[in-house]
């Protein structure tokens, strides 16, 4: 005997949750019909004008400057993420589980802005860092590290890390130890077991982190306009200013709707590829 | 114990391990290191780090919430209970949604699951502002006047692609045999749920909700459209007090913010996990 | 020093005081600075005049920054204290993220009284979502400068210049910058900052620009060519003016502009700390721009209380207060000023709009407005 569900017991099972995400799908749907309004403040008539308006050398590079920021972001965060998850699902001890989980989680509480003043009192051009290297005479000029792509870099990094963490940590939990025994009795050394072995079970976890983080940085806004001192025009900026104040809503849709399909394509691309591994690793 | 993940003795790949996961430390939280040492600054105005330390911008922050008076501007105090509420309210429905839909999901047919968790992971994908405006755009056109609803609503679609996907890990470490041995001793097969895969999701249950609680009360961008005169909520109260002044005050509070939520998470994590704790 | 000026305020006065120290730590300089004015006005009205709006209630939404607190301050709570009326305050947004909310809103407006920026009064008055208010129902009008009284096609009722020059840092400029020439010099590479394109100061410094390469300040091609040699010397666009102090008081930032002293009314007060200076004395002018009150069509409260609201904006002591507080530019001639306030240089009065003040055609702004910002949004990024 299996467990099969039947279809109308997994559809009641769903409903609850589509009924709650149905005002979301609602805002969807009049997101994609505002992209294609005749009129910029107003839905008003079919046009495809807002879309063309994009097309411009500008918006490509905000495209171009978007997809390798959170790229980027995304594989600095996940080398972060992996030995954090070991260290998490590591320690013994219940306080210092705690600790560390709510240190992982503090990027989520702290108000954006404040944490921007944290940085800036840190890394600024007068900052710790930069007064420190330069009393010591390491450097003669301030090292700028904020205010261009390497401060959104830092930021994007450091918002998206408590996403990556947490799902990396129950893809751990879930590794079977036999494995992981059966690699280091044969002797084979950490770095072969950690790549052969580990990375490999874990790689549909990892995939869906990375998905996550990904989509989570392409879309930012408040980081590029705090810590990039908004010289860094990624598409989350441009969508803002054209909400207000340039107030070319259908224009901002259509944006956020090349953002979406961009976005969505990569994580299709992304599922696409856990299946295509996680088959040949059950192989 | 877990083999090869964080050996004990000396390795390359022991010390990459453990100097990446410091970085990883580091980066979530000197921004909160600096800001909590300034926060107890003596003046308000000295560079970091504060050369004296004094307890007077957090007797600031007690007589804001307890000296409030009664007229004009949005008090803190409203403002932090409606956050309260609003995310209580969150966690409470998008976790009782998703915890019959990861089961689904995690049962069903793997190509459905696929759609449907991507499904589930729009919210995440969409730019905040832009949805921000269409969900007040909305509301207005439809005339709604739903008070606390305008702000959970939205702050429900945005919190469950992170609570679904804790669901489904925790279906994905439970094997069907468990649930079929329940089946056999004679429960029905709701009864096995029930009894048999809600408490062995639990651990996932409470990442879901600790992930809801804290996105839902720290929300900004999506609220800032959403909210009313009436119906505010504490980031909202802090973003104006952040453009006007970044003083030791403002830091205080935040301090003070991050203790709350830590206080919401212990206490999250004690009432629904018990001994058998998340973290 | 200001002791001497000081009446002794009346326990209940006292009290207030108090209480506004607790709201804001920069209150307690800004109280000293304007002691005499602020017991005065909180002493009086309690003592004297009956509550003749006892039980009503305005909604006022007002700017996030320190303005918008010194509204609070100053405007709301007094008005509520003389005439009893309970102001509701809702102190989030720009201008322009406050007309994107009220246009989204439409005919539901949340607000009776709404403060903002010139371009927004004329923006929203365009939708026809603002009511025109009754000027008979304003009698403080009549002391107002007769060049500040309406705008927006009288939809809009003026109550103070903001005004915008130079931001500076005194360990720097031992003098006052007297160009914005300044901003091209290659020492301060790396220490300068714009406003953010999104802002009306944005529009004001590629006028500025314009004026400076020997136009009238309309010719934007060439402006743009030449703001662009700024690029890679701009640390960072202003979008956050507590961001900049924090950034001029490490010694980061030498200048920039075009930026409201407005925001630094503390800070200017002491250079010795912050490291900041302002200054309107350029060679190309500085901007002015009236800022609105205005009114919905469909506002919730009642016509008198809203009338009475914004008659108090205009009031010839507030008018003063608000000029010490908040450094802006009182609009009533008849503003009562302490003499360091008069003295002040980041404080125009209205008889000081002369030649210099650049007070830009709203026709003009609307109509370059969109194609501006854009173009500096793509020449400074």
């Amino acid at each position: 005997m299996s467990i099969s569900l039947s279809r109308r017991r997994a559809l009641a099972f769903s409903l609850p949750a589509i009924i709650a995400i149905l005002p979301f799908l609602g805002a969807c749907f009049y997101i994609f019909r505002f992209s294609i309004s005749a009129e910029k403040g107003v839905i008003d008539g079919y046009s495809i004008q807002p879309y063309i308006d994009l097309m411009t050398p500008f918006f490509g590079r905000s495209v171009w400057v978007t997809l390798k920021l959170a790229f980027v972001a995304t594989i600095c965060a996940m080398m972060l993420a992996v030995p954090l998850a070991f260290l998490l699902t590591s320690l013994k001890s219940p306080f210092a589980r705690r600790c560390l989980t709510v240190t992982i989680l503090l990027p989520l509480i702290l108000n954006l802005l404040v944490q921007a003043y944290g940085w800036i009192l840190l890394l600024g051009p007068s900052g710790v860092l930069n007064s420190t290297l330069r009393g010591l005479g390491i450097i003669e000029r301030p090292i700028f590290l904020l205010f261009n792509e390497a401060g959104v870099l830092l930021g994007l990094i450091q918002t998206s890390l408590p996403l990556a963490v947490f799902p990396i940590v129950s893809s751990v939990r879930g590794l079977s130890q036999e494995h992981l025994e059966a690699a280091s009795s044969l002797g084979a050394s950490h770095w072969r077991t950690f790549f052969d072995v580990t990375v490999p079970l874990l790689r549909p976890g990892l995939v869906g982190a990375a998905s996550i983080v990904f989509a989570f940085n392409a879309s930012a806004f408040a980081i590029p306009l705090l810590l990039g001192g908004r010289r860094v025009q990624m598409m989350g900026v441009a969508i803002r200013d054209m909400i207000s104040p340039l107030f070319n809503w259908s224009g901002a849709a259509a944006a956020g709707m090349i953002l979406i399909t961009l976005t969505l394509i990569v994580l299709v691309f992304s599922a696409w590829l856990v299946r295509v591994t996680s088959e040949k690793v059950r192989n | 114990m877990r083999v090869g993940l964080l050996p004990s003795e000396n390795s390359s790949y022991r010390i990459i391990i453990w100097f990446l996961a410091i970085v990883g430390i580091l980066v979530s939280s000197l921004p909160v290191i600096v800001v909590t040492l300034m926060s107890f600054s003596a003046s308000s105005n000295t560079g970091f780090p504060p050369s004296e330390f004094s307890l007077r911008w957090y007797s600031e922050v007690i007589a804001m919430f307890t000296q409030e008076d009664a007229s004009s501007a949005q008090s803190v105090v409203d403002s932090t209970v409606t956050s309260l509420l609003v995310a209580v309210l969150v966690m409470a429905i998008s976790t009782l949604v998703c915890i019959p839909l990861a089961y689904a999901l995690a049962r069903g047919e793997r190509r459905i699951r696929e759609g449907m968790e991507l499904l589930f992971t729009l919210p995440l994908v969409f730019p905040l502002v832009i949805l921000g405006i269409a969900f007040l755009l909305i509301a207005e056109s439809l005339r709604l006047e739903i008070g606390i609803w305008r702000i959970v609503i939205p702050h429900v679609a945005l919190v469950i692609p992170f609570v679904l996907r804790n669901c489904i890990g925790a279906m994905q470490g439970i094997s069907v045999e468990t649930e079929e041995a329940a089946i056999s001793l004679g429960a029905s097969p709701l009864r096995a749920i029930w009894d048999v895969v809600i408490p062995l999701m639990r651990a996932g249950i409470l990442a879901g909700l600790i992930f809801a609680l804290i996105i839902s009360f720290n929300e900004f961008t999506i609220t800032f459209f959403m909210y009313t005169i009436d119906v505010s909520t504490l980031p909202i109260w802090m973003y104006s007090r952040t453009v006007s002044s970044l003083d030791p005050s403002t830091l205080a509070l935040s301090v003070f913010i991050i203790f709350a939520d830590v206080v919401l998470i212990v206490l999250v994590d004690k009432l629904i996990a018990g001994r058998a704790n998340l973290f | 020093m200001m002791a001497g000026i000081m009446i002794r305020p009346t326990k209940e006065a006292a009290a207030n005081m108090e209480k506004h120290t607790m709201d804001n730590t920069f209150s307690r300089r800004r109280l000293l600075a304007t002691g005499a004015g602020m017991a005065a006005t909180l002493a009086m009205p309690s003592i004297v005049r009956a509550q003749p709006l006892a039980g009503k209630e305005i909604r006022l939404l007002t700017w996030s920054d320190n303005t918008g607190l010194a509204i609070l301050d100053h405007i709301a709570k007094p008005f509520e204290e003389k005439t009893g009326a309970r102001v509701i305050a809702d102190r989030t947004g720009s201008t322009s993220e406050m007309v994107a909310k009220l246009r989204a809103a439409g005919d539901r407006a949340q607000y009776d009284v709404i403060t903002l920026a010139g371009v927004g009064a004329v923006e929203l008055a365009g939708d026809g979502l603002l009511a025109k208010p009754d000027l008979n129902m304003l009698p403080n009008l009549k002391d107002v400068d007769p060049r500040f009284r309406t705008g927006a096609d009288g939809h809009g009722i003026g109550y103070l210049l903001w005004t915008g020059g130079l931001i500076y840092n005194t360990k720097t400029f031992k003098e006052p910058p007297t160009s914005y020439a300044q901003m091209w010099d290659e020492a301060h590479k790396n220490r300068l900052f714009l406003p953010p394109a999104t802002w009306t100061d944005a529009l004001d410094t590629i006028f500025a620009t314009g004026k400076l390469i020997g136009g009238d300040g309309t010719n934007s091609a060439e402006a743009l060519a030449k703001l662009a040699e700024l690029r890679n010397s701009i640390l960072t666009f202003g979008e956050n003016p507590a961001q900049l102090s924090e950034l001029f008081r490490s010694d980061a930032l030498d200048i920039g502009g075009v930026y409201a002293p407005a925001f630094y009314a503390a800070e200017l007060n002491d250079p010795a700390n912050s490291n900041m200076g302002a200054t309107y004395d350029v060679d190309e002018g500085f901007f002015a721009d009236l800022m609105y009150t205005i009114t919905p069509k469909s506002k919730p409260g009642d016509d008198e209380t809203v009338h009475a609201f914004i008659d108090y904006t205009l009031d010839a002591e507030v008018q003063g207060i608000m000029a010490e507080a908040v450094l802006n530019g009182p609009v009533n001639q008849k503003a009562v000023m302490s003499e360091a306030a008069k003295a002040s240089p980041f404080i125009i009065k209205p008889e000081q709009m002369g030649e210099k003040a650049i007070v830009h055609d709203k026709s003009f702004i609307a109509e370059v407005r969109e194609d501006w910002i854009t173009q500096y949004t793509q020449t400074l990024s």
